[in-house]
């Protein structure tokens, strides 16, 4: 199930800032896509996911509204005592609030899951006793539950104990944790870009597009990753800096 | 490199410019090279909307033929098995280099390659590599 942006980036402890940064997004439109007042379009889903390391789909497009803050409480006012309040008249005891309309993907989650069990959606209408369209995202999520746990307990064993090959396709995860490594142990790395220039230098940041290091002079380039063909840890040489000349 | 990668790569070099406009000037459908530029699997069977590919950047039906050989699920399954089996393999860079070595690890953009017993893991940029083999 895709998670609204604002879950996921707190459970990756990433900033606002960060985020911006990261995927080049500005943090009024980041604000705007994560309080869902306006739907994140596939190109900065493409780059938020990166900038996350997760994949794209993972990513709710429209992000429910975050929950509101609890009210402080109001301040005794000590100082003047307050005119004696006029009785209002009893009022009536206030229903509890209602649960927002589903989410199209709540509803599309439902759909994908009835459809397992040869339900289609009219007659998972006659089911639930209502349309679609009026479920509650509550309602929405226990019936999704009530699906997935049908699809759990009905699962036929695989007739093939397969094993699926760990395909990495989807994260930059080695390469995050290797330039995590090389910068935390200040080492300079050599790269050689597409048409034979080579740098050499600390590195001091990178994002899924960049990285940037500080050359031995001081110097701080920004290499974008589609120039580069390689890098590595730079051989220990007594003096001297890049080859290069232009980013 | 993949057909999307030099897709990527040509569009670049012609000043980059928008997918759809250039779908247009290409007498594209909209959304084919854009499709073409992000999948992983095989793509581009359409010879024809190839050679008008081909013909807007002025480079050969055959070289695109080439790249559509080697997409990018291609590599990922070769670095897998070399991987796997700790076999050498060796990578012809767009740099005009070759590398060869042992494949330690790889993930959606790069892998890490052992080059020699003393020499320092190389990243490679998976976009770098043109062709590779088995050795």
């Amino acid at each position: 199930m895709p998670e609204d942006l604002r879950e996921i980036r707190n459970s990756k402890r990433m900033s606002m800032s960060q985020l911006a940064s990261r995927s080049g997004i500005s943090i009024a439109t980041l604000i705007q896509y994560e309080k869902g007042e306006q739907d994140i379009p596939h190109n900065d889903l493409v780059r938020l996911a990166k900038a996350l390391y997760v994949d794209e789909w993972d990513i709710n497009p429209h992000s429910s509204p975050p929950p509101s803050p609890p009210r402080a409480a109001r301040p005794a006012q000590a100082s003047q005592p307050s005119p004696p309040k006029e009785k209002k008249p009893p009022q009536e005891k206030k229903a509890p609030p209602r649960s927002p309309p589903a989410r199209d993907t709540q509803i599309a989650h439902m759909l994908t899951l009835a459809a397992r069990f040869g339900i289609d959606r009219d007659a998972l209408e006659e089911k639930i006793g209502k349309s679609l369209d009026e479920l509650t995202q509550k309602e929405a999520r226990q019936w999704n539950g009530h699906f997935m746990r049908r699809v759990a307990e009905e699962k036929p064993p695989s007739p093939i104990n397969r094993k699926r090959a760990y395909l990495p396709e989807g994260i930059d995860g080695f390469e995050l944790a290797y330039l995590q490594e090389q910068q935390e142990a200040g080492s300079s790395l050599d790269f050689t870009l597409f048409d034979g220039q080579t740098f050499e230098g600390m590195v001091i940041g990178f994002s899924p597009y960049q990285i940037t290091i500080r050359e031995s002079g001081g110097d701080e380039i920004t290499l974008n990753k589609l120039a580069i063909a390689y890098y590595r840890k730079a051989a220990k040489k007594p003096a001297g800096g890049s080859t290069g000349g232009s980013k | 490199m993949s057909l999307g990668d030099e897709l990527r790569y040509l569009r670049a070099f012609h000043g980059g410019g928008d997918l759809g406009e250039i779908e247009q000037e290409m007498g594209l459908e909209p959304g084919t090279l854009r499709y073409m530029e992000q999948r992983y699997r095989r793509v581009g069977e359409d010879d024809e909307e190839l050679a008008k590919i081909a013909a807007y950047y002025g480079t050969s039906l055959e070289k695109l033929q080439y790249h559509r050989e080697r997409y990018r699920k291609a590599l990922s399954a070769a670095l897998h098995q070399a991987m796997e089996s700790r076999e050498p393999i060796r990578f012809e860079l767009r740099t005009g280099e070759t590398l060869a070595g042992r494949v330690r690890w790889w993930d959606l953009g790069t892998f890490g390659l052992e080059t020699g017993d003393e020499a320092p893991l190389t990243v490679v940029q998976r976009h770098a590599v043109l062709d590779w083999h088995s050795q």
